[in-house]
């Protein structure tokens, strides 16, 4: 490292390159290869476990691929949806959100599971005519598989845009590699920086780059989210009708999202040594996040839950009865505690707010809400689809299955495999990745100063553009 | 004449900024030198010329290609096989409106991509002289001129405080 050059903050510029550059080296104290060895065992298993299922299963029988549906709606949210935590502050031009954005922008290299497990889905996805007669869909007189088609390219392009979007959040910490690394760290640096060296003209085109992939994935994120709850579970139930429903699971993912977002970078801080990056203040942000999609949460249930109650019609009650206090009312009961009222109850603390443990088993608590979430949703929307039933006004309430069914050892395998497998591809590149943002975190040294205030001390945050 | 690149190194945003006051005063054209920072200063900050860009222009061709691809393709699927279904016009937007908006935003995207590149002049071939000591704080004055004003620019760049001056030909 050079001598310290005469910036506005020379010592903290330089201490942020310093401590952040050996981040891609970090071995959690040796034991970075033995991390790396279980997240991949348990990743192979997960592809092991989908074979199987393909091959033992098939994709005939619809009632198998409940769970199954669940996971990839789950991975939508846990993965998909946490770069919105980077995005969104981004866009509202936040400063506490510079340390904070690498983390949740590298979960979109998670959505390589999401996007694996989401293609044999679409196998098992039944046609638009079905028997002969076409079933209600949001795609009226389309060819029958095209929703198959357009869900393949919504999902492999909302990965692919993410991914741009991880690189060009990246390009200056790339081009930091290249002139400050050997071997191949300094190659595929040079490669994938494609000679960038801080012209005005670059930064401008990179700020306003980072902006418009931001909200690009923002809007495709919640297209996925809008085809995937109406083709995979809405449409399959016959008689379910429920405008809020797509904006629920979205709502509800962001939730996920931001819990996901919590724990990575809790985590990170710990084992990565990046307290003094990461304070208290990103958490705290974070956790104003969190109860505001908790409260959401509520929101959206609640909206679409007064029309089947009051509506009492025959069709209201069959929805209630499958999504609320039919066979899988426990998970219901389960997801209301978990997803709103136990973190709502705890965030609402301001110690917690302050506290990135407390904080981090809130988001596990959030998390655990939302596998049961999304069981409660999808398992039953493949339970109760036959090719006879869909064609149905509604489903009778007699005709409801009395049971939950249970997941398969393949469906277990699968949630933990592809889970690692996500892991495994962060953990991977936090090789040649730094996790906090040097050169976000140099622009926060630059714009930042505590300031005397009269008689005391503020934060000044300069917002130049 | 052949031209040749100079950059000028600096370890502090204010001397930067006059080696530019200085380029200027000494007569060149503005389109011809440029700052180089490892961390993104605000717009201006150097006093430097802010160049032109066309950022928003590729995503709204993208968008517009990409409209008309799926207008194009919904439209004539519909007419070549016209179904009346629920009673609706073949021709109906809100059966197109998925597939519409799925195209406008995946063009979009692509040519957002190809514009970073293109508008960053990514990747950049023919590189100026450079020092990977601008990554690690230091801000670099780039200048590209004939050779005969070469004197010319060392000494702008000498003048403001340069701590290092390399030029290479070009």
């Amino acid at each position: 490292m050079i001598e310290v050059p005469k910036t506005h903050n020379p010592e903290k510029f330089n201490s942020a390159t310093s401590s952040l550059v050996p981040t891609t080296n970090e071995t959690l104290g040796g034991k970075f290869k033995l991390v790396i060895g279980i997240f991949g065992i348990l990743s192979a298993i997960g592809i092991v476990s989908l074979i199987l299922k393909i091959t033992t299963v098939g994709f005939d029988t619809k009632s198998g691929w409940g769970y199954y549906a669940a996971i990839v709606s789950l991975l939508l949210g846990v993965f998909g949806t946490a770069p919105m935590v980077a995005i969104a502050p981004t866009i509202a031009k936040a400063d506490w959100h510079r340390p904070v954005s690498r983390i949740a922008t590298m979960f979109t290299l998670a959505g390589i599971s999401t996007s694996i497990l989401a293609i044999p889905l679409i196998f098992a996805l039944p046609p638009l005519v079905v028997g002969g007669i076409r079933r209600r869909s949001i795609w009226f007189d389309a060819n029958i598989y095209t929703p198959h088609v357009f869900f393949g390219i919504a999902v492999i392009g909302l990965f692919l845009i993410g991914l741009a979007l991880l690189w060009v959040t990246s390009i200056p910490d790339l081009s930091m590699m290249r002139d400050h690394s050997s071997g191949w760290k300094q190659r595929l640096g040079k490669s994938l920086s494609r000679g960038f060296i801080g012209t005005e003209r670059q930064w401008i085109s990179l700020r306003a780059r980072i902006g418009m992939m931001g909200t690009f994935y923002f809007m495709f994120l919640i297209f996925v989210h809008i085809i995937y709850s109406i083709c995979f579970s809405l449409e399959l139930v016959a008689g379910w009708k429920d405008a809020i429903y797509p904006m629920y699971h979205a709502a509800t993912g962001i939730q996920s999202g931001v819990a996901t977002v919590i724990i990575g970078l809790f985590l990170f801080r710990k084992y990565w040594n990046l307290e003094d990056h990461i304070g208290i203040d990103q958490f705290w942000a974070l956790s104003k996040l969190m109860f505001a999609t908790t409260i959401f949460w509520f929101y959206f249930f609640i909206c679409a839950f007064m029309i089947f109650w009051y509506g009492k019609s025959a069709i209201n009650e069959m929805t209630i009865a499958i999504l609320v206090n039919g066979p899988y009312m426990p998970v219901f009961i389960g997801t209301l505690l978990l997803s709103f009222i136990v973190p709502w109850w705890i965030i609402i603390w301001n110690p917690v707010r302050y506290s990135p443990w407390m904080l981090s088993i809130v988001a596990t608590i959030v998390l655990i809400g939302s596998v049961l979430d999304r069981i409660r949703l999808y398992v039953i929307s493949w339970q109760v689809y036959s090719d006879e039933m869909i064609h149905k006004r509604y489903i009778p309430l007699d005709e409801i299955p009395e049971n939950m069914i249970a997941p398969s050892l393949f469906d277990i395998g699968i949630f933990i495999g592809f889970i690692s497998l996500g892991i495994l591809a962060i953990l991977l590149a936090s090789r040649f990745i730094p996790v906090v943002s040097i050169w976000e975190r140099h622009q926060s040294i630059l714009l930042t100063r505590h300031i005397k205030f009269h008689r005391t001390e503020v934060y000044a945050v300069g917002k130049p553009d | 004449m052949s031209k040749i690149s100079i950059l000028g190194l600096y370890d502090n945003p204010d001397a930067a900024a006059d080696a530019l006051d200085a380029l200027s005063e000494a007569g060149f054209d503005s389109n011809n030198f440029d700052v180089l920072t490892g961390t993104p200063y605000p717009e201006g900050a150097f006093g430097e010329h802010i160049p032109q860009h066309r950022l928003f222009r590729f995503p709204l061709f993208g968008a517009i290609v990409g409209l008309t691809l799926s207008v194009f393709l919904t439209s004539t699927t519909q007419i070549v096989y016209p179904l009346v279904t629920g009673g609706k016009p073949i021709l109906s937007i809100f059966a197109m409106l998925v597939i519409m908006y799925e195209m406008t935003m995946l063009s979009a995207v692509i040519t957002t991509v190809i514009g970073i590149l293109f508008e960053s002049r990514l990747p950049n071939i023919s590189m100026n002289v450079y020092d990977t000591r601008i990554t690690e704080g230091l801000i670099g004055v780039s200048l590209v001129c004939t050779s005969d004003k070469k004197e010319t620019a060392e000494r702008a760049l000498n003048g403001a405080g340069a701590m290092e001056i390399k030029s290479s030909g070009k």
